[in-house]
């Protein structure tokens, strides 16, 4: 065991340090004592269920911030933003074609830090997709898409998809000129395609133009259903990583 | 700041070879704090940039006011694009659904181990990028240009005279030329094929060179012969791999950019000046 873990002398940092720590209700808590010798360090990564998703240990290229540039880290980062923020609007906001813009409206004036949690919802969103493609970027240039990590890849995909149709939903919430006129023309081009297209396009917006019954599928896909797959997606998506042996390192 | 792990580990316990595990480093701190550092960086700077810049809200949505002009959402603007030079089904479903496959389908082209794990990790990676990079940007650009009458209009101010009509852009081939009458209305299928709402019957052969024949050839030889030329740097999967994907994200990001910033009323090119003018 580790030689610091048993200290010649006891100090008052030594004390308060036990106290503070080694109770009972710290430990009931938290398993381990405070991170700082390498034995809890490793305990407190492993059995804290948010930090679990890594490992103990990693290889010292990969913490290198100019391997990954964090970019994977920050997408998901960007999405729990988006899940709070959202959360927020979601307190002020009625999917009715009457009320939407004019809850904007008054969430943007009358409501302490609506704007500010309206614009944060917005910019993350635009960095999200942003992100998505540099991480995209960086997984390619790196090659870490080989052997055994090809599925990976696949649910990557499948994310961006996840990411571009979150975002593309929530543009017709606000329910002004921008947010009408962008997803009419968005699903005028579902609606071109040979065969299908047309009932896609019906099934998509509740109808043959967009109204309160697109507004409504929009909003139920927008909270709920396309977080909820994106979600169960990432869960995949991290725990691949894990599984596939970490990231990818030159054999 | 990187602790060894040795010191954590009970005497005699290598479940791996010990070399590999020297090579390693302790998760908390080594990544979790570089992480906590990222994420507030990146918390700070959305609050300053919400404080500093407010999200768009204009006029109440208006089914009966189309805003000239009138554009998807910012990312989808590259299918926007492509939709000024095809059949609208190809441009709007047929080419991303593709795209997307194609991107799923990269690592079982790719599948051995060269280049793994490193930046550009194989041969001239780096000289491949650049070049697919550059020839895709400027092909597209060209390809936009072609379509948007911009060489005729150069020819005109140089010569005094149209081009032909087949050089002019997919209109010139469609309108411009004496089709006969036959070829508008060729019938491929004896009887009326009727599929949900669509129709199978005859063929619109000037439309369907200019509009589908022409726009899939393109999009298929430009990028077989970039992964030819690309060969002579490197021959392997990779390398073609590298020359393809860097090719698809400079022409996506292209008509990103050419639909968001050069794009105004009526869906009209805009010269860079203008761009500037909107701009300011
Ligand atoms: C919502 C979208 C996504 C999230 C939240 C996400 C998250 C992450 C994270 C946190 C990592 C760890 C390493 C890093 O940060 O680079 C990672 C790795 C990886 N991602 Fe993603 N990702 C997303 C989308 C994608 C996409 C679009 C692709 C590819 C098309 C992709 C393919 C991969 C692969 C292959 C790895 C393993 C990389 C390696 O072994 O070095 N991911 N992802």
């Amino acid at each position: 065991m580790a030689v610091s873990e048993q200290p010649t002398r006891q100090t008052w940092q030594d004390l308060l340090y036990e106290k503070l720590f080694h109770n009972y209700i710290w430990q009931s808590i938290f398993r381990s004592g405070y991170p700082n010798t390498p034995r809890n360090q490793m305990l407190v990564v492993a059995t804290n269920v948010f930090l679990h998703l890594h490992p103990t240990r990693i290889h010292r290229t990969h913490v290198k911030i100019t391997h990954t540039y964090c970019l994977g880290g920050l997408t998901f980062f960007m999405f729990l933003g988006l899940t709070v923020t959202g959360a927020m609007l979601m307190f002020y906001y009625v999917p009715s074609v009457n009320r939407a813009y004019t809850d904007i409206q008054t969430l943007q004036t009358s409501v302490q830090f609506g704007q500010l949690m309206r614009n944060m919802h917005r910019w993350m969103a635009h960095a999200m997709v942003l992100l998505v493609f540099m991480h995209m970027m960086r997984v390619f240039y790196t090659g870490a898409y080989k052997p055994p990590r090809e599925f990976n890849w696949v649910v990557g995909v499948v994310l961006l998809v996840l990411t571009l149709l979150l975002s593309f939903t929530g543009y017709l919430l606000p329910w002004d000129q921008l947010a009408y006129w962008a997803i009419t023309v968005g699903t005028n081009m579902v609606g071109s395609a040979p065969i299908f297209g047309p009932k896609v396009r019906f099934m998509l917006i509740g109808g043959f133009s967009v109204d309160q019954a697109g507004l409504i599928r929009f909003y139920t896909l927008h909270v709920i259903g396309l977080p909820l797959l994106a979600a169960v997606f990432m869960a995949v998506h991290f725990w691949r990583i894990r599984r596939d042996g970490g990231l990818a390192r030159p054999l | 700041m990187a602790t060894a792990v040795q010191a954590a580990r009970p005497a005699g316990a290598a479940a791996r070879p010990r070399r590999e595990r020297e090579e390693e480093v302790l998760v908390w701190p080594d990544l979790l704090f570089p992480e906590f550092i990222a994420a507030v960086v990146f918390t700070m700077t959305f609050l300053v940039l919400s404080t500093a810049a407010n999200a768009p809200l204009l006029e109440m949505a208006n089914s009966n006011l189309t805003p000239n002009p009138s554009k998807a959402p910012w990312y989808f603007l590259n299918l926007q694009e492509l939709l000024l030079h095809m059949n609208p089904a190809l441009a709007g479903v047929i080419v991303p659904t593709v795209a997307i496959l194609l991107l799923m389908a990269v690592p079982y082209f790719d599948g051995d181990h060269e280049g793994q794990g490193v930046w550009f990790g194989t041969p001239n990676a780096v000289k491949i990028m650049a070049f697919s990079a550059i020839y895709s940007t400027v092909a597209t650009v060209a390809l936009i240009l072609y379509d948007s009458l911009k060489f005729d209009q150069v020819w005109q101010m140089i010569t005094g005279h149209h081009m032909p009509a087949w050089a002019q852009g997919l209109a010139g081939i469609q309108h411009g030329i004496q089709w006969p009458s036959w070829s508008l209305n060729i019938p491929y299928l004896p009887f009326n094929l009727h599929l949900m709402d669509s129709d199978f019957r005859t063929l619109d052969f000037p439309y369907f060179l200019s509009q589908i024949l022409i726009p899939i050839g393109t999009m298929a030889i430009l990028p077989l012969v970039l992964i030819w030329i690309c060969r002579r740097w490197d021959p392997t999967r990779r390398g073609a791999m590298v020359a393809f994907f860097t090719g698809f994200m400079a022409s996506w990001v292209v008509l990103t950019v050419i639909g968001t910033a050069f794009r105004g009323e009526g869906l009209q090119l805009l010269p860079v000046w203008d761009v500037w003018n909107i701009m300011a």
